[in-house]
């Protein structure tokens, strides 16, 4: 760009629409990146917790491999932080700060109910039968993948990309109904005769793959559409 | 029908890309801006050096680590220049 102070009022407005269109892109680009990480992160731990239950199981320990969770935002951060670093600095801007606050806000809700969450299951399984317990037990995997979703499609709404918002919207509601209705065991129930045991495991298991197909599809997919789009 | 007159220091395509970029930013990195607007350090330099001894931006040298890191931030007197300046660009579209 050169010192041209020649200009029509119509290439005014042409480079200061272009600039914030660059920025925003800017922050696209590293929202992009943070999805990418997240659903890699996410879909590799996945995978080990349903290694680790699956393991876990025959010593007993149902549901072990939960715990791994846990260890997921700080991966994700500190992978998240070192790509930030390596690129030149995304300036402070309040579109990537509304993203910010948002995914934080997520970060708040499901940390909190996870953590409600194990502190109401230690505390009701010794006190009832594993009927009453089916019913006032909190799942945890659909509610977080629904605020997953809603955090998606609102970083969606405030980048103004209309197909990010859907990709929230359906990831977060299908794997929530997938989920919560508990349609893959239902789905293998219906299709194979399952021993008392190999049901358990496949409680254990089934979240994961849900989470599984909401990292692809809610996380990883549109990270990479984003970062290409930001290219 | 009068135009008004548009500010001279922003109507400059080198400044007035700048000037949007930290608009729509708290504050940028001199990299940052150099990367977005495409030009040479040189030139950015002397316009930026424009704009902050207008009162337009601030530009703060910090170090990142332990690397040098220059920082730019609009002021209110920049951010009411350019709401002006856009102000009177409109006058000269709804022609």
């Amino acid at each position: 760009m050169e010192e041209n102070s020649n200009m029509t009022a119509e290439r005014s407005l042409a480079i200061i629409t272009e600039q914030i269109e660059k920025n925003r892109h800017a922050v696209s680009k590293t929202l992009g990146q943070s999805l990418y990480i997240s659903g890699l992160c996410i879909m590799a731990t996945s995978v080990l917790v349903a290694i680790i239950n699956f393991l876990a199981m025959s010593a007993g320990w149902v549901g072990f491999g939960h715990l791994l969770w846990f260890l997921l935002p700080v991966v994700i951060w500190q992978l998240s932080r070192r790509y930030i670093k390596e690129r030149a600095h995304t300036p402070t801007s309040l579109v990537g700060e509304l993203v910010a606050k948002t995914w934080q806000t997520f970060g708040i809700f499901a940390i909190g109910f996870f953590v409600i969450a194990i502190v109401c299951t230690a505390i009701l399984i010794p006190q009832m039968t594993v009927a009453e317990y089916s019913v006032v037990q909190i799942r945890v995997a659909p509610i977080v993948v629904l605020l997953m979703g809603m955090a998606i499609a609102m970083s969606g709404q405030i980048l103004n990309q209309r197909w990010l918002v859907w990709f929230g919207a359906v990831a977060g509601l299908l794997c929530f109904v997938l989920e919560h209705f508990e349609v893959g065991a239902w789905l293998l129930t219906k299709c194979v005769a399952i021993e008392p045991y190999e049901a358990s495991v496949l409680l254990s298991t089934l979240p994961c793959i849900t989470i599984f197909v909401f990292g692809f599809v809610g996380l990883l997919l549109p990270g990479m559409m984003l970062k290409k789009q930001s290219a | 029908m009068m135009f008004p007159t548009l500010d001279p220091l922003l109507h400059s395509e080198l400044r007035l890309a700048v000037m949007s970029l930290l608009v729509s930013a708290e504050e940028a990195e001199f990299p940052y801006i150099k990367e977005q607007t495409g030009a040479t350090a040189g030139n950015l330099s002397v316009q930026i050096d424009k704009l902050s001894a207008a009162g337009y931006i601030e530009v703060e040298k910090t170090f990142k680590g332990k690397k040098p890191c220059t920082l730019c931030r609009i002021t209110p007197k920049g951010l009411k220049a350019f709401e002006e300046y856009v102000e009177s660009l409109k006058s000269y579209l709804v022609r």
